[in-house]
């Protein structure tokens, strides 16, 4: 069963075409890399699938819901309520975590699951203390963000989106704004989520992360996907002389 | 003399710290610390003259000065409430005007961003004169004998005023705290499913009121001087009460008493103000 169905997407910004027909399928269970040069589209893949963009054309299902899809050229998007139902099927990990600085660590992550999913604050912190626990960050649980490091908290970010038990987590180059040492706490706890068969779409830059965690790596640039395949063939052995010349920099 | 006292050593201190690396520290060399101890004795006689004037001006005449104080007091009271008020109406107005500025329909953020652009470009006194006069220059409403409670239209008219010219200033300070704030944190709230309602309230509005609050404070300020302007609609507020006892007495005793309230007042939300900027430094 898939989790994320993408089907011809096409994405515009004024007269650049950013997304040229993307074409995209995750299992339940499934990781997904998405790697390629800046500018080749990925993150806006990203953004059409988590609603902060609205694609021109195109299908995109997540989680059995339909978001949107094209009929005889024209987009249809689902209603506000299917909207409000689908955002709580997925979460989404920022490259610059963008928690909420004037909350503590801990209403970060309760904060929508008390307002949004209806929670009762017992509920949610049980919830909350269970995911810190698992992010190693109990001990921070009462500071505020600007007290933490950048892994500490991109790692809150990641529990935040855990937090509605979503069927999907996408993360947006979680680690381009970590130092590589900062980027291996991240990488584990990501790690650690594989173990568990989190269905995950990970836009990294982080090649042997990629390699090593990912069961499909999709390869983009120029709004098209250029190659993809397992994870391990396609780093190892790229078909594409674009996928070659891009790992060759790695 | 002092005053010559105290340039002279700054020059010789300024080119004392050349002799110094950047940021170390400075002993000052004996010929300041002399002149500055000059300037200090000298200082004295002048001192003692003034505060001996300022006694004599309010101990010549002991009941003068009381009932001068009572009366100023008196006025105060008036000035206190058209400030009172004021802030009152005009921030949330201000939250409005800057929401409105900011709307999608061209309609009514064209409306606002006339509304700001007239209401900071023309004087508060003019404003005040139009509000009193306008209803019965402009459609023959007689507004004597309009009262709410205490209040009397010149009172109520100079509190519409201010408030109207004051959501001006108010709401280009809300609009730039709002537009300054991240993209991100929109993007973060929509994600975990939060309604646009919750969004503004919960996320973006608390943010920036503390990025607000500095700029706020200067207006808040501002406008316990402006509170004299009502003067122009014949309310007895403090400054009105000034002018006519500095008459009265020619003297500028009442002036100067005048100012200590407006001073004090303000010293009073200044540390407020400092207060609840401290409060809110819990992040950064």
């Amino acid at each position: 069963m898939n989790i994320l169905e993408m089907h011809d997407i096409h994405k515009s910004f004024n007269d650049l075409e950013v997304l040229k027909g993307i074409d995209l399928n995750v299992a339940k269970g499934e990781i997904v890399a998405v790697i390629g040069p800046s500018g080749g589209g990925k993150s806006t893949l990203l953004r059409c699938a988590t609603t902060l963009e609205r694609v021109d054309s195109g299908k995109i299902v997540i989680g059995g819901d339909v978001l949107c899809d094209t009929n005889g050229g024209k987009i249809r998007y689902c209603d506000k309520k299917m909207l409000g139902e689908i955002r709580t099927k997925f979460g989404l990990v920022f490259q610059n975590f963008n928690l909420f600085p004037h909350f503590s660590v801990r209403r970060n992550i309760t904060e929508a699951l008390i307002h949004v999913h209806r929670k009762s604050k017992a509920e949610a912190d049980e919830i909350c203390n269970s995911l810190l626990k698992k992010m190693h960050l109990i001990h921070k649980a009462n500071e505020y963000p600007c007290n933490l490091s950048g892994g500490q908290q991109q790692r809150v970010s990641i529990a935040r989106a855990l937090a509605t038990n979503p069927e999907i987590i996408f993360f947006d180059e979680p680690t381009s704004a970590l130092d590589p040492e900062l980027t291996k706490g991240v990488l584990n706890v990501i790690k650690d989520l594989a173990a568990e068969k989190m269905t995950m779409v990970i836009v990294t830059h982080e090649m042997s992360f990629a390699r090593d965690v990912a069961d499909r790596i999709v390869f983009m640039d120029g709004g098209v996907i250029v190659e993809e395949g397992p994870a391990y063939e396609l780093v190892t052995n790229p078909k594409e002389e674009r996928t070659k010349k891009f790992l060759a920099g790695y | 003399m002092a005053v010559v006292c105290l340039i002279v050593s700054e020059i010789i201190m300024n080119s004392h710290k050349k002799n110094y690396p950047e940021g170390a520290k400075i002993k000052k060399p004996f010929s300041v610390v002399l002149l500055t101890a000059a300037a200090g004795v000298l200082a004295i006689p002048l001192l003692i003259l003034v505060i001996k004037k300022l006694v004599d001006l309010v101990t010549g005449d002991l009941e003068t000065f009381i009932s001068t104080i009572r009366l100023l007091g008196q006025g105060f009271g008036f000035s206190f409430g058209i400030f009172f008020f004021t802030i009152i109406f005009s921030l949330p107005l201000g939250l409005i005007v800057a929401a409105g500025k900011m709307s999608k329909i061209k309609t009514i953020s064209a409306f606002f961003k006339v509304y700001v652009s007239v209401l900071r470009g023309t004087p508060l006194m003019l404003q005040l004169l139009l509000v009193y006069f306008g209803p019965y220059y402009l459609f023959g409403i007689s507004t004597g004998s309009i009262e709410v409670g205490p209040f009397n239209y010149r009172f109520i008219a100079s509190i519409i005023g201010f408030s109207l010219n004051y959501a001006a200033y108010f709401a280009e300070i809300f609009r730039g705290g709002i537009q300054s704030m991240p993209k991100g944190q929109y993007e973060a709230a929509q994600v975990l499913g939060f309604s646009k309602m919750q969004t503004y309230f919960k996320i973006i509005l608390p943010q920036v009121v503390k990025r607000v609050l500095p700029s706020v404070g200067n207006e808040v300020i501002t406008l316990v001087k402006d509170t004299s302007l009502a003067q122009v609609l014949a309310v007895t507020e403090m400054f009105t009460q000034a002018s006519a006892l500095a008459s009265a007495q020619v003297s500028v005793m009442p002036f100067i008493v005048a100012g200590l309230f407006y001073y004090l007042m303000n010293f009073i939300i200044e540390s407020l103000l400092g207060f609840i900027e401290k409060h809110m430094n819990y992040y950064s």
